[in-house]
C-alpha cells in the first residue's frame, strides 16, 4: 500500500510542481510575486473541463488550455505588473491580488459557483505492475508534468531565450545593454508561467474529481509553499519540492487524520519561512 | 296498528334529524375563537443552516396554505409566525419567548438544531409552550426535557440499522471499512458513532473499528483514502458523508478499481447523487423517512403545497423540498389534529390551558397519519417509518 500511496503522493505533487515553478519563474525575474497565478490556473483547469465538453481530445485539449492560460499570464504582467513599474514595491501584489478575484468572480459568472464534474470521457484502464496499480490517467499525469518541467529546464539552460531569460533576471539594465528586451522576455515569461498553470489545471480537472472558481486560493497557497521550499526562484527546487508536498498530503490522509493535513503543510512552511527562507535547495540570488 | 306504524314512519325522520345532530356535534358545537388559530416556527432562516431552515418554514407554510385553502380549523384561518433562530442557540432562546410572548402562539414548530433545542426546551418546560423540533436527532434530547419537548424527527440510529439490515443481505457482507467526514458533525457522528454500532448489531466486522479513514468536507481528492480502504479488502464501505462527498469516494474507488458497494444515511439522500454518479453509483445503499419520489397522495398533496409556499422564499435552494421540510409540515398538522381532538377554544383568557391540551395529545399521540409521521414515543421523539433505497438506473428505488 505504501508504494500506491507514493504514486498518489506524485501524482496530487506533480500539479503542485506545476504551479510553484510558475510562481518560482516570475518570481526569479522580478523578484515579485504574482498572486493571480493560483486564478490563472483555476481558468486552465476550467478551459480543460470546456473543452472536454465539447469532445475535444486530451491532447488538444491540455495543448489549447496551455495557450489560453498563457495568454492570461501575458494580460496579468500587462495590467498588473507592467503600469506599476514605478510604484511601490507592493504595487503588483495589491493588483496581482484583485485580478485574481476579478476572474474568480468571472469564473463563478461563467461556470457558477457549485462544483463543475469532469466528463467520463475517456476510458480509464488499469496497469498492474507487481503490487502497485497505476491508471491510465496517472501515467498521462506523471508523464506530461514531467515532460513539461524538464523541457522548460533544458529551455532555459540551452536556448537563446533561455539564456535571454537568465540575463534579464541577473540584471536587468545590463541584459537590455547586451540586445536583450527586457518586455519581450518578461512576457514571455510570464507566458510560459500561465501556461504551465493552464496545465496543471487540466491535469488538476483529471486527478480532482470536481473544480470550482475557487480552487485556484488553496493550490496556490501550495504553490508558495512548495516555491519556497524549494528555494525562491529555483525551478528545479520547485519541482521536488512539489513533488514532497503531494507526497506529505497523501501520507498524512493514508496514516493520519485528515484534519491535521493544512496544520502540517503550513507548519512546514512556518518553519522554512523563520529557519531556512532560503528553501531546501538554495535561493537563487540575484547580483547587487 | 296503522297508527303505530304511522308514528315509527314519523319517528324515522326524527330520529334522523337528531342523528345528524348528533354526529356533526362536535364540529357545530365546539367553537373556534378569535380572527385566528397562531401558529409559531422558530427556524434558522439565517446563518449555515439557513438553506435548509427556509425549506422547513415553506413546509410549515404549506401546510398552513393547505389548512386554511379547506376553511382553516371550524372557519378560523391559520396563521404561521417565522422567526429566525440564525442558527443560534441564543437567538433561539429569543425567539422562543418573543414567539410566546408578543405572538401568543399555540405551539411552535422548531427549533432546527440539538444545539438551538438543548437550550430552548428546558424554557419551553418553564414557559410550558410545545416545541416540535424538526431536524435535531441528538439522542436523549426530548427525553430530558419532558413533557413539552417533542422531536418529529428519526435519529440516525435507526435508519443506520435499517439500512445496514438490507444491505447485509443483499450482498452478504461479513465485514465492512468505514470512511468519515471529521468536519461535519452529523457525518462524523454517522462515522463514528451510528454506523460501527449498526455494524456490530448486525453482527459484521468492522475492520476500521473506532478510527474509520477520515476526509474533510468538500475534499476534491479522495486519493489516499480509497488507497487505504482498498488495501483492507472489505465487503462493502460504510461512508459518514454529505451528498457531494460521498459522489466524489464512490466515484474515486471505480477509478482505483474497487468494486464493492457502498452506504451510507439519509444526508448522501441529498445532492443529486445517482443523476451525477452515472454506473459508478448504482447499487449504493441508503435510508431515509421520506424522499421527493414517493408518490403516495399525502405525499403528492405535501408537494403541490410545497410549491406553492415556495413563495415565502424562492431561491435555487429551497426550489426542492427535502424531508425536514416534510416533518414541518406534519407537525402543523399535528398541532391542528391536537386542536379538533382536545377541543381548544383559542380564547385568550384560555391560552395557557390550549397549550397543555396539545402537550397533552401529542403524549400519547402514537397513530397520527401524516405525510411521513406516525406521532410521538413516551419520551416525546417521533415515530416514522425508514424506508431504505438503493440507487437504480441513476434513480433512488426502495429496497424491495
Amino acid at each position: 500500500m505504501f508504494f500506491q500511496q507514493l504514486i498518489n503522493g506524485l501524482m496530487l505533487g506533480s500539479t503542485y510542481s506545476l504551479i510553484a515553478i510558475g510562481y518560482t519563474l516570475v518570481l526569479g525575474l522580478l523578484q515579485m510575486i504574482n498572486l493571480a497565478h493560483g486564478d490563472v490556473f483555476m481558468i486552465g483547469a476550467f478551459l480543460g473541463l470546456t473543452f472536454a465538453y465539447l469532445g475535444i481530445p486530451l491532447y488538444l485539449s491540455l495543448i489549447l488550455a496551455m495557450a489560453g492560460a498563457g495568454i492570461m499570464g501575458i494580460l496579468v504582467e500587462r495590467f498588473c505588473f507592467r503600469p506599476l513599474k514605478k510604484a511601490h514595491f507592493l504595487g503588483p501584489l495589491v493588483s496581482t491580488i484583485a485580478f485574481g478575484i476579478l476572474l474568480q468572480n468571472v469564473g463563478t459568472q461563467i461556470w457558477g459557483s457549485e462544483p463543475s464534474r469532469y466528463p467520463q470521457t475517456t476510458e480509464i484502464t488499469q496497469f498492474h505492475l507487481g503490487p502497485v496499480v497505476v491508471s491510465s490517467i496517472q501515467i498521462i499525469i506523471l508523464i506530461t508534468s514531467l515532460a513539461l518541467v524538464v523541457g522548460l529546464d533544458q529551455f532555459i539552460r540551452r536556448t537563446r531565450m533561455g539564456r535571454a531569460m537568465r540575463a534579464t533576471s541577473e540584471d536587468q539594465v545590463n541584459a537590455s545593454l547586451l540586445g536583450v528586451d527586457p518586455d519581450r522576455v518578461i512576457s514571455f515569461t510570464f507566458f510560459s508561467s500561465g501556461a504551465l498553470a493552464g496545465v496543471a489545471g487540466v491535469l488538476t480537472a483529471l486527478v480532482y474529481l470536481q473544480i470550482t472558481p475557487f480552487i485556484g486560493i488553496r493550490q496556490g497557497l501550495i504553490g508558495i509553499v512548495a516555491m519556497v521550499i524549494g528555494g525562491l526562484g529555483n525551478v528545479r527546487g520547485a519541482m521536488i519540492a512539489g513533488l514532497l508536498l503531494g507526497i506529505i498530503e497523501v501520507m498524512n490522509d493514508a496514516y493520519f487524520t485528515a484534519s491535521y493535513r493544512d496544520m502540517i503543510i503550513f507548519g512546514i512552511f512556518f518553519i522554512f519561512i523563520v529557519f531556512k527562507p532560503e528553501g531546501l535547495f538554495g535561493a537563487v540570488k540575484k547580483e547587487t | 296498528m296503522e297508527r303505530k306504524k304511522m308514528r315509527v314512519w314519523m319517528a324515522l325522520p326524527i330520529c334522523i334529524l337528531f342523528l345528524v345532530l348528533f354526529i356533526s356535534a362536535p364540529s357545530s358545537a365546539q367553537t373556534i375563537a378569535g380572527p385566528e388559530i397562531r401558529i409559531g416556527a422558530a427556524l434558522c432562516i439565517s446563518g449555515h443552516g439557513a438553506n435548509v431552515g427556509k425549506r422547513e418554514a415553506i413546509g410549515a407554510q404549506a401546510a398552513v396554505d393547505a389548512i386554511n385553502a379547506e376553511g382553516g380549523v371550524y372557519g378560523v384561518p391559520l396563521k404561521l409566525y417565522i422567526e429566525d433562530t440564525a442558527s443560534n442557540p441564543q437567538e433561539a432562546v429569543n425567539v422562543v419567548r418573543k414567539l410566546v410572548a408578543d405572538h401568543k402562539i399555540l405551539a411552535i414548530v422548531g427549533p432546527h438544531y440539538s444545539s438551538e433545542a438543548e437550550a430552548t426546551f428546558p424554557l419551553g418546560n418553564r414557559l410550558k409552550i410545545v416545541q416540535i423540533c424538526v431536524a435535531s436527532s441528538k439522542p436523549g434530547l426530548s427525553a430530558a426535557n419532558r413533557p413539552y419537548a417533542f422531536r418529529n424527527t428519526l435519529t440516525e440510529d435507526k435508519i443506520g440499522d435499517a439500512v445496514v439490515k438490507e444491505f447485509k443481505k443483499r450482498y452478504n457482507i461479513k465485514k465492512v471499512a468505514i470512511i468519515a467526514d471529521i468536519k461535519d458533525a452529523v457525518s462524523k457522528s454517522v462515522g463514528t458513532g451510528v454506523l460501527p454500532a449498526a455494524y456490530k448489531a448486525n453482527g459484521i466486522e468492522v475492520i476500521t473499528g473506532d478510527s474509520p479513514v477520515t476526509f474533510q468536507t468538500n475534499d476534491t481528492q479522495f486519493m489516499a483514502q480509497i488507497t487505504k480502504l482498498k488495501a483492507m479488502n472489505p465487503d462493502g464501505i460504510g461512508m459518514g458523508a454529505l451528498g457531494p462527498d460521498a459522489l466524489n469516494i464512490i466515484t474515486e474507488a471505480r477509478r482505483q478499481g474497487m468494486t464493492q458497494p457502498f452506504m451510507s444515511t439519509a444526508p448522501i439522500m441529498e445532492g443529486e447523487v445517482p443523476q451525477l454518479g452515472g454506473k459508478a453509483v448504482e447499487g449504493t445503499f441508503s435510508g431515509t423517512i421520506w424522499d421527493r419520489s414517493d408518490d403516495s397522495p399525502k405525499s403528492k398533496k405535501f408537494k403541490e403545497a410545497y410549491d406553492k409556499a415556495v413563495r415565502i422564499y424562492p431561491g435555487e435552494y429551497t426550489k426542492l423540498p427535502d424531508y425536514y421540510a416534510v416533518n414541518a409540515y406534519d407537525a402543523v398538522f399535528m398541532t391542528i389534529e391536537a386542536i379538533k381532538k382536545k377541543g381548544v377554544t383559542n380564547k385568550p383568557g384560555d391560552l395557557e390551558k390550549d397549550r397543555a391540551k396539545v402537550m397533552e395529545y401529542f403524549t400519547t399521540l402514537r397513530d397520527f397519519k401524516g405525510v411521513a409521521s406516525r406521532g410521538f414515543n413516551e419520551v416525546g421523539d417521533g415515530i416514522k417509518d425508514v424506508i431504505v433505497f438503493e440507487i437504480k438506473r441513476g434513480q433512488w428505488a426502495p429496497v424491495k
